[in-house]
């Protein structure tokens, strides 16, 4: 998983600690909090982190970069 | 022949007031160069020990020397070593100034971004500890060692900044750069991506066989 994350890292600034990870086919924001917290209802978490480029937790897009609280 | 034979003593006589002019002659000038050697070098002690000690010993040297050589009343050697003590005070003065920046520079740095490390950690616990299960390669005990590991990161974060408030620049990035490995160690446990200016730097490669 760390590595996974570290290739989605794409922080300007060296000291930048945010985590990132990029929508893949498929996944829904469930599925992406199970992946990093292993448990699909705290989803709400990352879509609160990412209300500038979510409107809606159920809407999220291939390629979309998502920040991992 | 008979006025010669007083002439060989008085010859010594003078020959040895002469000599002792001459010390005479070097100690006011000596006694000065040492007043004004010590005097600059109080003056900016405090600094230089402070930032480039291993340097600050040679003064002090340099200044015990020539004030033994004035006891010894040695003084044209006394004069010798204390004059050149101002250069060396104020090329040290300026490599301290350095270091001192440098460590400033250092530490502006580490606190731009290390804070943001441990605020991303926290966040991550605080999410991770409300989580009903836990994900992939993390488990319970591995998470209460992340927990400890933060908590005491966290604590030395704040005695690194109290030292810097305090004029430890030197101690403040030590404190820093171990908080930083721990950080490192915690989010590396938690499967974090790691900052780049934070990652450890890639062994080097393995020199060739044969």
């Amino acid at each position: 998983m760390a590595d996974e994350e570290k290739k989605q890292g794409t922080g300007a600034d060296a000291w930048d600690a945010t985590q990132w990870h990029v929508v893949v086919k498929g996944e829904t924001l469930s599925k992406i909090s199970k992946k990093y917290y292993g448990d699909p209802n705290l989803y709400m978490k990352i879509f609160e982190a990412n209300k500038d480029v979510l409107k809606n937790p159920d809407l999220i897009k291939i390629g979309q970069k998502l920040r991992i609280p | 022949m008979k006025s010669k034979k007083y002439l060989i003593p008085v010859l010594f006589v003078v020959i040895g007031l002469f000599l002792v002019a001459c010390a005479a002659s070097s100690k006011e000038p000596a006694a000065a160069a040492i007043k004004v050697a010590e005097e600059s070098w109080n003056a900016v002690k405090g600094e230089v020990v402070k930032y480039i000690p291993d340097q600050a010993k040679g003064v002090e040297d340099t200044i015990k020397g020539a004030k033994e050589n004035f006891d010894k009343g040695n003084f044209d050697a006394a004069l010798e070593a204390a004059k050149v003590i101002p250069d060396r005070i104020k090329a040290l003065t300026a490599a301290a100034a350095a270091k001192k920046a440098e460590l400033a520079k250092s530490w502006e740095e580490m606190s731009g971004g290390l804070p943001k490390m441990l605020d991303a950690i926290k966040s991550r616990l605080d999410i991770l500890s409300a989580s009903k299960k836990l994900p992939a390669n993390l488990d319970k005990a591995k998470l209460e060692s992340a927990n400890v590991g933060y908590e005491a990161a966290a604590k030395m974060w704040d005695e690194a900044k109290a030292a810097f408030a305090g004029g430890n620049a030197g101690d403040a990035l030590a404190m820093g750069k171990t908080v930083k490995d721990k950080a490192v160690e915690v989010m590396t446990t938690l499967g974090m991506q790691v900052p780049e200016a934070a990652a450890p730097a890639p062994a080097p490669a393995p020199a060739p066989k044969g």
